[in-house]
């Protein structure tokens, strides 16, 4: 059983947790070309490595970042977000 | 403003009681006991604690942790900002109908509500549930969230009359879902539906 620790509630089968993806700053859209605008729309980066990730703790809607290798699939750690840094 | 009473209880026509005798044999085993129609409110926000507290609540220091309220029932801090309070109904129809503070906001509960205990209540908790409950330090007053049976509960561990119980809370859309699983693995055990009386 894969185990998440969630900053609140502790250590927790991953079954109780929900991924929504890659912590990617958002580009000023009065300001951003097109282009950059487009990428951070569209794309997203598959290839494995260290991540930072959105995780959210359903049962207690707990929301926060979890430090990530996806190519060896570890948790390196887990933390609140405390905004762009 | 709308109530967070339910005029029935989601399991109404599910939890249905055998005889007194039936039911005392059973939550010496485990016992299983409907207390969805007990009144309950719920408020979130950063500004909820400060409401609270006018009302004369005592609000639990800790995320996750509870206290007993004056004239019976509690309150239950769900995280940093989340209350959940159960109490006289005349203390839940006060804090309906205030006027909520700036950063209060409502949160509806009309939950399923369960208790549960016996001597055999760590035998279905293994079954249904991924927390280890035994290590917890009751003197603490620990509120957990987490997934029972795939459905998201938040549980208060406790001690009735000696033997360990638990009050569970989950969405009142998984009542029977909840409900007839629970009393399935109780019926197995030896236990059974039982009134909430039968703990005290």
């Amino acid at each position: 059983m894969k185990i998440m620790t969630c900053p609140l509630n502790g250590p927790r089968p991953v079954s109780e947790f929900h991924y929504w993806g890659e912590v990617r700053p958002m580009p000023n859209p009065a300001t951003a070309s097109d282009d950059a605008w487009a990428d951070y729309i569209f794309n997203r980066n598959g290839a494995p490595g260290l991540k930072k990730e959105w995780w959210c703790h359903t049962p207690s809607n707990t929301w926060f970042i979890a430090e990530r290798d996806t190519e060896k699939d570890v948790v390196l750690k887990t933390y609140f977000y405390e905004g762009d840094q | 403003m709308p109530s967070n009473a339910l005029a029935v209880s989601p399991v109404a026509d599910l939890a249905t009681l055998p005889d007194p005798a039936a039911q005392k044999a059973a939550v010496a085993n485990l016992g299983i006991a409907d207390q969805s129609l007990t009144p309950r409110h719920g408020c979130k926000g950063p500004g909820a604690a400060a409401w609270l507290e006018n009302f004369g609540l005592p609000i639990p220091p800790l995320p996750n942790s509870w206290l007993p309220v004056d004239g019976g029932g509690l309150i239950a801090r769900l995280g940093f900002t989340e209350f959940l309070v159960e109490g006289p109904a005349t203390l839940i129809a006060r804090l309906a109908a205030a006027p909520r503070s700036a950063g209060v906001y409502p949160v509806l509960r009309q939950d399923v509500a369960l208790l549960l205990g016996g001597a055999r209540l760590d035998e279905l908790l293994r079954q249904t549930c991924n927390v280890n409950f035994r290590p917890l330090d009751l003197a603490t007053r620990p509120v957990v969230l987490t997934s029972m049976v795939g459905v998201g509960v938040t549980v208060i561990p406790e001690l009735r009359n000696g033997q360990p119980a638990v009050r569970i809370w989950g969405d009142g859309s998984y009542g029977h879902y909840l409900w007839e699983t629970l009393l399935d693995i109780a019926v197995e055990l030896g236990g059974g539906a039982v009134a909430p009386h039968s703990f005290n």
